[in-house]
């Protein structure tokens, strides 16, 4: 695995990228000025049946959307972390990568240590667009920007950025975001320590997306919370997910 | 005012004008299209009224209202899902829906008492049951038990007692179990559920809905 000083990146102006790659490397990708791609996200409006050929139908949302992106934009190159701050099955999509396109791709082994800080997931606004800011500051090297005052939280989201943001809209402004996504505030995806961390006192939804690791640790947590409930959803957040929300945030006191 | 429970197969109505006003039911595909109510639940719900509580809250409420403890279980099992609640210390312990895995079970036994030609009330529990992973697939089990030459009921009782462990395995396989929904009035579900149980019958959701209209 080459060190991103060793590589010469001058040339790459649209650059994708997959999980959170080191500091390092975005660091040097925000100096050169290229684009970056977040391709966990939803980019392209394209069927995500175009993926078929390549991952099986029953495999994880989020990077079944990492190879659509990756099919269907102009990019020079992709830095996929496939180290602890990510997943094995990144791992594997980025050998798919490698195989199906052109350009480079390369993987990356994320073990930042120093925190950033999370003002973001403990502050009262609204969740959906916290979440957006949060996943956005992946693109940049500089502390994600919060202009929010922290709560206490009346209710917890714990995991990863779902691929449907539609999960998050039942939720008040005074969640707390734990997890995975904590951590991608922080800047520390392989902080296994703060992505374990929730708040036992407050009503919490452990989130996971289906077929992704994740899921273990999220419905271990759950089970362990005195207010916890194990989600995983796929795709689209169905009526009954986010009914479940709905009632599990009601009946636990989280909007009263 | 008038509340509704929209369900798959059957709709339920309560009006609170009517002091002591006892609740009614339609079969779903008889609803006049023009119906308005007050206040629904169900997953038809939100077609036919201007306030929808979801299913879970209503049917947690409902509980609140009809059970006297503070510790207990309550499953509802519908036409197209199962879902439950469960309380501690008075408080929601743990909840679950499943619209998947539970597809149309309810669904698949009125449909089987009518195509054979059964009467449930007439029949119990079996000593053996299928694994049924759903209602859909659970039917092939019936099939091949009636092509092997067992009596048709007998196949029944068994696809319906796999569907009834089923649904108290997916609510924690509770000692103490509060069923709702249609299928408090089936013995051969009722008998083959392997704890004790307490029907509350089929109007609980509405009873959850009140306290939404006070």
């Amino acid at each position: 695995m080459p060190e991103i000083t060793d590589l010469d990146i001058s040339e790459y102006r649209q650059v994708g990228i997959v999980g959170i790659p080191p500091l390092s490397v975005i660091r040097t990708l925000n100096e050169q000025r290229a684009t970056i791609h977040d391709l966990d996200a939803r980019l392209v409006s394209a069927s995500i049946d175009g993926v078929s050929p390549l991952l099986p139908k029953v495999y994880c949302a989020i990077l079944r959307t990492v190879v659509l992106n990756a099919m269907h934009l102009t990019l020079d190159a992709i830095f996929i972390d496939v180290g602890p701050g990510k997943c094995d099955s990144a791992l594997h999509v980025s050998t798919i990568l490698q195989g199906i396109l052109r350009v480079p791709v390369f993987r990356t082994r994320n073990t930042d240590s120093v925190g950033f800080g999370t003002p973001l997931a403990k502050a009262r606004h609204d969740l959906t667009e916290r979440m957006l800011a949060i996943t956005e500051g992946v693109k940049s090297a500089a502390p994600v920007p919060s202009q929010y005052k922290p709560c206490k939280p009346k209710a917890g989201f714990w995991g990863v950025p779902p691929r449907d943001f539609a999960i998050l809209e039942p939720f008040p402004a005074t969640t707390h975001i734990y997890g995975w996504t904590r951590c991608m505030e922080n800047k520390t995806p392989a902080n296994e320590t703060l992505e374990r961390y929730c708040n036992p006192k407050v009503p919490t939804v452990f989130f996971a997306q289906s077929f992704c690791a994740k899921t273990a640790l999220a419905k271990f947590l759950a089970d362990r919370h005195p207010m916890g409930l194990y989600l995983d959803v796929d795709f689209h957040t169905s009526h009954s997910a986010k009914a479940k929300i709905q009632a599990f945030l009601e009946l636990s006191g989280a909007l009263s | 005012m008038i509340l509704g429970d929209f369900g798959t197969s059957y709709c339920k109505f309560l009006s609170l004008a009517e002091d002591g006003g006892q609740p009614t039911i339609v079969a779903t595909r008889e609803l006049p299209g023009n119906l308005h109510v007050d206040l629904a639940t169900g997953h038809n719900g939100r077609r036919f009224a201007g306030r929808y509580v979801n299913e879970l809250i209503a049917l947690a409420r409902g509980g609140e209202a009809m059970i006297e403890e503070n510790d207990y279980v309550l499953l509802d099992c519908g036409s197209r899902d199962i879902k439950f609640v469960a309380y501690e210390g008075g408080k929601l312990k743990d909840m679950g829906w499943n619209t998947e895995c539970g597809a149309s079970m309810g669904f698949t036994i009125e449909l089987l008492e009518k195509y054979y030609e059964l009467d449930y009330q007439a029949m119990h529990a079996p000593q053996t049951t299928f694994s049924v992973t759903c209602g859909v697939l659970g039917m092939s089990h019936i099939f091949d038990a009636v092509i092997n030459g067992v009596p048709v009921s007998e196949a029944v009782a068994r696809f319906i007692k796999g569907i009834a462990i089923n649904a108290f395995r997916f609510c924690g396989s509770p000692e103490k179990l509060y069923l709702s929904g249609g299928l408090c009035a089936n013995p051969v579900f009722i008998e083959s559920l392997p704890c004790e149980v307490t029907p509350l019958g089929r109007f609980l959701l509405l009873k959850g809905l009140v306290r939404y209209a006070e």
